[in-house]
């Protein structure tokens, strides 16, 4: 426990911050100057500088960073003034409530789709799966999104659903607005979950003690169940645990900017359009955080599931 | 069958996008020549725009930004993660590896539009600025894959024989790891070009690419008013365009992997 966190998470939790600080505090725009407003005289733009300890060796300039991401002081946003910490607050739930329904149902549709697949190896279930998973990896983001939301939120398709916009009132009013955005998701997500979990499951279908089982004549759910998935849960779960920082912070940038819907993606993209240094760093630093509070759990999960493992 | 499809398809797309590069299409693509909105005709094969641009010749430019991007990305991404992976897996548990395992740890760490998006806050719209973005994020796919690889071959009997002869390392690696590798760096190339299509696309339509070249992101982007007016041609062009494309390197992929992956053969 204590060799994974210090050999492996505070190196890498350091490497993302670094990363992100050099991008956007070296290469990024001169705060200093943008933030001064219209014709600053010389002093101002000194003033502001030394405000935001611009006049610092870079280094110094990292460590205040990081003693700030871990006091949670993470400023206030450079365009509207909102602290940051309020804007979290008010965008993550919302995020989270716009991709769980997608990220769940994905994922048992995948992997029931994927044990179809596999246990009609080479057959024409599998041949069908697979030539729909292709199609569904072919077709972009983008023209899923715009399509759905003509086919099913406009006067040229069924119109049952609202075109865009976001709303967390009522029950009713969640389901209508997250309807068309998980349709989008499953679509999207799915092609790839399915050949993944198919893969994961084909190569344990071939093991010894699976052909042992099936000439004791177990039933194929049954096979799956006892012989298959138990052996197939590590990467089952490392590819599920790694999805939840994205799900968490992330969201998604293109979901929640073309149907306006104010999650943590939304606003982490007004934030890259406006330049909105404290908001950009503050996403990435969690994010980063997030990263490794998941690593941890991965591993601890890991050691529950294969006693191998502790021993 | 299908993949003789594929390749014809992919032939169609090589030849729409050579069009663009030589100026078959004038500067059709970037000014007014016709109506708004006009239907198609003799001189305007597929119609025009919301501004009167020839939406076909738009479509052969998004055909060459594609293949730009793509290129770039595949070739600069295999180049960096082979040498990497290689560096990392033959010199397994020493420095090198230590470094390059830790620099791919923090790169995956990063979520992808996060990743891209500081970075386009750093660019500044400077040209190149999609295909650096998605290099730094797809190189490590290829980097952990070689390194895998590079760990096998470091412990079959041609490259243990060649390391008691006390042949030079870069020989070893340039002779004897990398030709064994290269199948994996070919299939892997095609699946970052596939990748690199598809987000440049995402991030063109999101309006954080340097907006220098025409995308079919972008005429995407553009249609998406066009489509709830009804005005279909632009929005159906573009992504039939991408889809096929894409469609048409996925097969070409799986088909690749199937010929030179063994672990992958899926009729044995």
């Amino acid at each position: 426990m204590f060799n994974l966190i210090a050999i492996r998470i505070v190196p890498v939790l350091l490497g993302v911050t670094a990363l992100g600080f050099v991008l956007m505090v070296s290469f990024g725009p001169d705060r200093a100057l943008e933030l001064a407003g219209r014709n600053p005289t010389a002093e101002e733009v000194e003033q502001l500088r030394r405000q935001l300890y611009d006049d610092r060796p870079i280094v110094v300039q990292y460590v205040y960073y990081l003693k700030d991401l871990f006091t949670l002081n993470l400023g206030r946003s450079d365009s509207t003034g909102e602290p940051v910490t309020s804007m979290l607050a008010r965008t993550v739930p919302n995020s989270l409530a716009l991709l769980l329904p997608g990220f769940v149902l994905g994922h048992l549709l995948a992997l029931l789709l994927a044990s179809v697949a596999a246990l009609h190896r080479n057959r024409w279930p599998d041949r069908l799966i697979n030539g729909c998973a292709v199609l569904g990896m072919s077709i972009s983001f983008v023209v899923v999104m715009m399509s759905f939301q003509v086919l099913f939120a406009s006067r040229y398709g069924f119109g049952w659903f609202p075109a865009r916009g976001w709303s967390m009132d009522s029950f009713g009013q969640w389901l209508s607005h997250v309807a068309v955005p998980t349709l989008v998701i499953l679509f999207v997500a799915t092609g790839y979950n399915v050949r993944f979990y198919r893969a994961v499951l084909v190569e344990e279908l071939e093991r010894e003690h699976v052909r042992t089982c099936r000439m004791l004549g177990y039933a194929r759910w049954r096979l799956l169940a006892v012989a298959v998935l138990p052996n197939a849960a590590l990467p089952i779960i490392t590819r599920l645990m790694y999805s939840i920082p994205s799900l968490l912070v992330g969201g998604s940038l293109l979901l929640e900017s073309y149907f306006g819907i104010p999650g943590v993606g939304k606003i982490t993209f007004d934030a890259i359009t406006n330049g909105d240094q404290p908001v950009l760093k503050a996403v990435l630093g969690i994010s980063s955080v997030l990263m490794a509070i998941t690593m941890v759990l991965t591993d601890r999960l890991y050691r529950a599931i294969d006693p191998r493992l502790t021993a | 069958m299908l993949s003789r499809l594929a390749l014809a398809l992919l032939g169609l797309f090589v030849l729409l996008g050579a069009s663009s590069w030589l100026g078959l299409w004038g500067d059709a693509a970037s000014i007014t020549t016709g109506l708004l909105h006009g239907a198609p005709s003799g001189e305007h094969w597929l119609g025009t725009n919301a501004i009167g641009q020839d939406i076909a010749a738009r479509a052969a430019a998004g055909a060459a930004t594609a293949f730009e991007t793509g290129l770039a990305v595949a070739l600069l991404s295999t180049a960096l993660g082979g040498i990497l992976g290689m560096l990392a897996g033959y010199y397994h548990r020493g420095w090198p590896d230590h470094g390059i395992s830790w620099l791919l740890a923090v790169i995956d760490a990063v979520p992808f539009y996060l990743l891209v998006g500081a970075l386009a806050y750093a660019a500044q719209g400077a040209p190149g600025t999609i295909i650096l973005a998605l290099t730094l994020a797809f190189w490590t796919g290829t980097a952990r894959l070689v390194r895998a690889e590079t760990l096998k071959l470091r412990e079959t009997g041609f490259v243990l024989a060649a390391m008691t002869q006390g042949v030079a390392d870069w020989k070893i690696l340039t002779r004897h790891v990398a030709p064994n590798a290269a199948h994996l760096l070919l299939i892997q190339s095609t699946i970052t070009f596939v990748a690199a299509v598809k987000s440049e696309v995402v991030l063109s339509f999101l309006g954080l690419g340097d907006g220098r070249g025409i995308s079919w992101g972008q005429m995407i982007a553009e249609s998406s008013q066009d489509i709830l007016a009804g005005h279909f041609t632009g929005f159906v062009v573009a992504s039939l365009s991408l889809v096929m494309l894409v469609a048409a390197l996925n097969l070409i992929t799986d088909d690749l992997q199937d010929r030179l992956d063994p672990r992958y053969r899926r009729n044995p």
